[in-house]
């Protein structure tokens, strides 16, 4: 009969989480409490070697309930946490720092510091490699709000240096504070991972006391180290770093081909166009080519003004000079049995010139270049826009006449 | 710029939408021909002791492989046993008489044997049961030769079938994506959308109806309708140009309609293509008018331009990641028109359909980088371009995460949704700028449905170290909302009766397959509607209304704010609800209800002067009288008339038998002492004499019995006889049928003081046999009955008595 009983317990405990579960998808969060407290009784007789033990789905569900209850408190959610942090020492500090996430999220930092620096320094048994881990992002959450505190006292301290006032006391707590953030920071982005926060932060510190061979070197090992995961951000960081310090057009534009090869669609890619367009090196000029079409290949680009009209010009200025053609032709090879319905349909002609008559000037003048003076979409926009009298549409389509040979070098 | 803000991946109040009804409601009738029900793990799973041992060993289920087996013999004798049959019919006698002699030379007699097998069936369940030696013999005899069919290769299909049924059972991934679409309507603001649901017996009619969005949504005109060649498995739809492209997915064909943008106009097929494996996805491009993508349980995956025709991207049998046994393969489109993302149960990957050897990268990888469960399997990815143009939903039996192509790998959210079966359908609707997108999460079997809101956020990070930093990082916004299922609209149905009631409860239970959803602006007033298909093929929908964001109010308003949905539908939705329950009634070849219950003329029953008020009604008469009257004026049953809670049992007035009694007086005493069948059956017996006899018998008993009596016996009589009867009158008895008539149980004694009984003259019309017959009366009973009612006309107030009393 003692099997029986675990299976009903069992079979109740699952029916108590099921109605828990309801409760909480209707925003029941009351009847959702009381089912809790129920369900705490499964602690009793917790075997259960699942994914998620009663313990862990105590914490969680209770977490998610104190947050929507409309009687909870934050003394009430403390104390609840600190209830669940005794329950399980090998989640210990996962709990504390989603305990240090909530007080973050409601404004407490003190608070949020006190409970991180608590956690850091709890030691129980051996450490695993995922206590580990999870210890290394507790510091760095430590570092982090360190540098909040620095931050604010760089703050103050600029203010009253204004003043020709200085507080040596002030600017004493700011440098320990540097030193406990730091050493936190680089601890963590050692680890693969995405750290974009921790990165940002430790190269601000690094960047202000002046160390910009290290800052510049984080960077890199950021964006570089094949063991992270591939990050845009990072290549971006590098970037910006980069151009803060003045340097050379061909480090930056290094640092966003990698972008470019990564994100074809990255905001960034009409800076690099524009930089790659002023270029004197024929290659580089074709390289901004490639980029700019392949940034319009993409549906989020669609309607970008600024990107066709850069697509536009430089199509103009290569038809003009009637040098490299042979460019438009082989980025167009690729794409001519698409981008027609993609871009220039007479549909998005119709709509485009409705919603936004420049993005319809300089698609239509793309358009009438590598499909021709009699394609749908030019042939709607100028008819539209010569009626409308516009002036540059009429420009427009002497244009297109007048170079209508090179759309067939270009289809041929 | 160094002031910190936190936002929690998880968190804040989203936007409030709140069910504007108590239940589902029914929106299409319901789906026209008989239904089969599904199939239910009962029907292929072992019962009874020999589960409890199959079961003892191991863990699995215990598949019923005889039972399926013995199904097809007795299916299909003419295939297992067609020309031996023939062969032997002369020679088996199944006859209950004995065999001539000339005859038993060349002929068995199996009547034994066929009873053997009948009672052998009768004791089915039994533990104790055994085979007969007859039985053991014959088998025995025939086991080699009896059937035509090879029993090994017939075993293994049937084996074969019943493993495929029961892994259906378990996961069915056919209807993944879902069969329902919405084509919204072509101008912001326009109330005239489509809905494109597959209908008819068999699934495989492809209706596009248009949908005028109200308070209720109603359907206008007949859909327009195609009939395909299989089941319709999966319906998507994308809006490319202005015009709605709508795959459709069954096992062995895809094909693609094109709805042009001008309202009322029809749709048009465009193409068809056959595979030979089943395919498992046909998703449509957001991007290029009249391109899809289809996989197959081959492991190809093909991009299909309606113009260039298909052009294979991928053909591996093998998983991506890790091996896995699902042929299950999944592709949508993303970002960039000719990137495809290709999908098994092991992860996502990208691939270039201009060098799809080359160029592609992984997405998404079950694995620790998603910090996924053991055992996690990708059920549905999404491509999420209508909120972001870079971001994919990926959902596990567990799970759900939102990714950006641009950052693969690592998600950008991530949410355990609990769900108890995996969610096969997803919608979303994306919202306008400082709006949530809305996704919809929809399960089959359990007919779960979520609604999640989440927003994507650009220069912000977020406190959790594991999303994708500064850039679009996203956020659930609010908890996840359940909606009404199918299955919860049952208990706001009429009270059905219980066989009625369980099939209905099947019917509205079966597994959810499609699911789908309209934005509908009302000016200020917003709201959703979603649809929701079964896979018997009933299209329900519900409507969220949308609270705008009030000031928050310092007191404790927000106890009120989680309101619970409506507790009872609305009269409008009920009346939906009643029609839709007529239709399936109609539908399903069930006899129409009768308008009223039977009524029974009461002038068959008691003569006028029988029922006229007594000269001096005593109290316990009036108060029957007002019951009966009640009774009848709430049109209940009069013989259900349980006495009222109220009025305390009065102790019934002992009952003092007369010594000459009337039909009717005899009637009712012999109800009252318990034996009124018996009474009935001499009083319709042929022999008159013997019937009068039997008569004069009892009478002699009651006389002896006189003294006997008393108030407590003749009281628990009239108890049992009381629930004798209403369970009698379960079935409705015809009026003038031989049977019983009904009577009405009495509370008090019979009215001892109604005048001597003069039974009345039988009405001469309703002896002719033109009016019994009219009266559905059948002829051999006809006499029966005439000889009963001539019994009134005779009046025989005193049988005399037999000599010797």
């Amino acid at each position: 009969s003692s099997h029986k009983h675990k299976l009903n317990f069992k079979k109740s405990k699952e029916v108590c989480l099921s109605y828990i579960q309801d409760a909480m998808l209707q925003k029941q969060w009351k009847r959702a409490a009381e089912f809790m407290t129920f369900y705490a009784e499964s602690l009793e007789k917790d075997f259960s070697t699942a994914y998620m033990g009663p313990s862990e789905m105590i914490w969680r569900i209770g977490t998610e309930i104190l947050c929507y209850h409309s009687h909870s408190s934050m003394k009430q959610f403390n104390s609840f946490m600190e209830q669940m942090k005794t329950l399980g020492v090998k989640r210990y500090l996962k709990v504390c720092l989603e305990h240090a996430f909530h007080l973050l999220c409601n404004g407490l930092i003190d608070e949020a510091y006190q409970t991180l620096s608590l956690a850091e320094s709890w030691r129980f048994g051996e450490q695993t490699a995922i206590q580990d881990k999870e210890m290394k992002l507790i510091q760095a959450y430590r570092g982090l709000l360190d540098y909040y505190s620095w931050s604010k006292q760089k703050n103050i301290l600029l203010e009253h240096g204004q003043d020709g006032f200085e507080d040596l006391s002030v600017e004493q707590e700011m440098h320990s504070c540097f030193r406990k953030a730091a050493v936190n920071l680089k601890e963590i982005i050692k680890v693969p991972g995405v750290w974009d926060v921790f990165v940002k932060c430790y190269v601000d510190l690094l960047e202000f006391y002046g160390d910009h061979e290290e800052a510049c070197q984080v960077l890199k090992e950021y964006a570089y180290n094949s063991k992270f995961p591939s990050n845009p951000n990072a290549h971006v960081y590098l970037y910006q770093f980069l151009k803060r310090h003045g340097e050379s057009k061909k480090s930056l534009i290094s640092a966003l081909k990698i972008l470019h090869d990564i994100v074809p669609s990255h905001e960034l890619m009409i800076d690099f166009n524009t930089m790659l367009q002023k270029s004197k090196k024929r290659k580089k000029r074709r390289l901004g080519l490639e980029v700019i079409f392949a940034a319009l290949d993409y549906a989020g680009w669609k309607e970008n003004v600024k990107a066709w009209s850069c697509l536009a010009r430089q199509v103009k200025q290569i038809v003009t000079s009637e040098k490299h053609l042979d460019w438009i032709k082989q980025e167009w090879n690729s794409r001519r049995d698409w981008w027609p319905a993609f871009h220039f349909s007479r549909y998005l002609a119709k709509r485009n010139w409705q919603e936004n008559e420049s993005l319809s000037y300089e698609k239509a003048l793309v358009a009438g270049i590598v499909l021709g003076k009699d394609c749908k979409y030019f042939k709607y926009v100028s008819h539209q826009g010569c009626k409308a009298q516009v002036k540059r549409f009429q420009i427009l389509k002497k244009f297109v006449n007048k170079h209508s040979p090179v759309y067939l070098r270009i289809s041929g | 710029q160094t002031e910190a803000t936190f936002v929690p991946r998880r968190g804040g109040t989203g936007e409030s939408w709140e069910p504007a009804d108590a239940a589902a409601v029914p929106f299409l009738p319901p789906n026209a021909s008989c239904w089969i029900p599904s199939l239910m793990p009962e029907d292929v799973l072992y019962r009874g002791v020999l589960r409890r041992k199959l079961q003892a060993g191991k863990s699995g289920a215990a598949l019923d492989f005889t039972k399926q087996l013995g199904n097809f013999f007795v299916d299909h004798p003419e295939d297992a046993f067609g020309s031996l049959g023939q062969l032997l019919h002369k020679n088996f006698y199944l006859g209950n008489s004995k065999l001539r002699r000339e005859a038993r030379d060349s002929t068995i007699r199996m009547t034994a044997l066929r009873e053997e097998i009948d009672r052998l069936e009768a004791r089915r369940g039994c533990p104790r049961k055994h085979l007969a030696p007859r039985l053991r013999w014959f088998s025995h005899l025939c086991r080699d030769w009896l059937f035509e069919v090879p029993l090994g290769p017939l075993a293994d299909c049937v084996h074969e079938e019943l493993l495929l049924q029961w892994a259906g059972l378990l996961f069915d991934d056919s209807p993944t994506g879902g069969a329902l679409a919405w084509l919204p309507p072509k101008d912001m603001g326009a109330r005239l959308g489509r809905l494109v649901y597959p209908g008819g017996q068999a699934m495989n009619h492809l209706y596009f109806h248009d949908v005028v969005l109200e308070e209720l949504p109603r359907t206008r005109g007949s859909p327009a309708q195609f009939e395909l060649n299989g089941r319709i498995r999966q319906v998507a739809a994308a809006r490319v140009d202005g015009e709605d492209f709508v795959g459709v997915r069954s096992d062995y064909h895809c094909g693609v309609w094109r709805v042009p943008g001008r309202t009322g106009a029809a749709p048009t097929p465009l193409q068809v293509i056959r595979t030979s494996m089943p395919a498992s996805c046909l998703t449509v491009s957001p991007h290029l008018p009249g391109e899809l993508s289809v996989c197959t349980h081959s492991g190809a995956v093909c991009l299909w331009n309606v113009e260039t025709g298909l052009q294979r991207l991928r053909h591996d049998p093998q998983t991506m990641f890790f091996r896995d046994h699902s042929p299950w393969r999944w592709s949508d489109f993303t970002a960039h028109p000719r990137v495809l993302s290709c999908a098994d149960r092991t992860g996502l990957q990208c691939l270039d359909a201009r060098a799809p050897e080359r160029c592609h990268f992984d997405l998404f990888k079950v694995g620790e980088e998603a910090g996924c469960q053991q055992g996690e399997r990708v059920v549905l990815p999404m491509y999420l371009g209508r909120a972001h143009p870079s971001q994919h939903l990926v959902t596990t039996q567990f799970s759900l995460y939102v990714l950006d192509e641009r950052l693969p790998l690592v998600p950008m959210l991530k949410w355990a949704h609990m769900m108890k079966a995996p969610p096969l359908f997803a919608h979303l609707m994306p919202g306008g700028p400082g709006r949530t997108h809305k996704v919809l999460l929809g399960a089959s079997h359990t007919q779960e449905l979520l609604l999640l809101q989440y927003r994507v956020f650009t220069n912000q990070f977020l406190t959790c170290p594991s999303t994708g930093g500064s850039r679009s990082a996203c956020q659930l916004v609010g908890p996840p909302q359940k909606l009404h299922s199918i299955a919860s609209c049952l208990q706001h149905l009429p009270v059905q009766l219980p066989h009625r009631h369980h099939l209905l409860q099947q019917r509205l239970g079966t597994p959810a397959a499609g699911l789908a959803a309209a934005l509908q602006e009302d000016g200020p007033q917003e709201s959703l509607l979603v649809f929701q298909l079964s896979e018997a093929g009933d299209v329900f929908c519900q409507r969220l209304t949308h609270k705008a964001a009030q000031p928050p109010m310092p007191t404790a308003e927000d106890e009120a704010a989680p309101q619970p949905s409506p507790a009872v539908p609305s009269p409008a939705t009920a009346l939906r609800y009643r029609r839709w329950l007529k239709a399936l009634s109609k539908g399903c070849g069930e006899p129409p209800q009768p308008a009223r219950p039977p009524t029974l003329s009461q002038k068959r029953l008691f003569t006028r002067k029988e029922l006229a008020l007594p000269a001096d009604p005593s109290t316990l008469h009036g108060q029957a009288r007002q019951q009966l009257r009640q009774t009848m004026w709430e049109g209940g049953c009069i013989q259900r008339w349980a006495p009222l809670a109220s009025q305390p049992c009065t102790p019934l007035p002992p009952v003092e038998p007369v010594g000459e009694l009337d039909p009717l007086s005899a009637r009712l005493t012999a109800a009252w002492s318990a034996d009124w069948g018996q009474w009935w059956e001499e009083r319709t017996s042929f022999n008159m004499a013997q019937r009068q006899q039997a008569l004069r018998e009892r009478r002699r008993r009651q006389k002896r019995a006189r003294g006997r009596r008393s108030l407590s016996a003749s009281f628990t009589s009239s108890l049992t006889y009381q629930s004798e009867l209403s369970e009698l009158s379960d079935t409705a008895p015809t009026p003038l049928s031989p049977g019983p008539p009904p009577v009405l149980p009495r509370e008090g004694s019979p009215p001892r003081s109604s005048p001597p009984a003069s039974p009345p003259p039988p009405d001469e019309a309703l002896l002719s046999s033109q009016s019994l017959r009219c009266r559905g009366v059948p002829q051999e009973r006809r006499k029966t009955l005439r000889d009963y009612l001539a019994l009134w006309a005779e009046d025989p107030p005193e049988p005399p008595e037999p000599p010797g009393s």
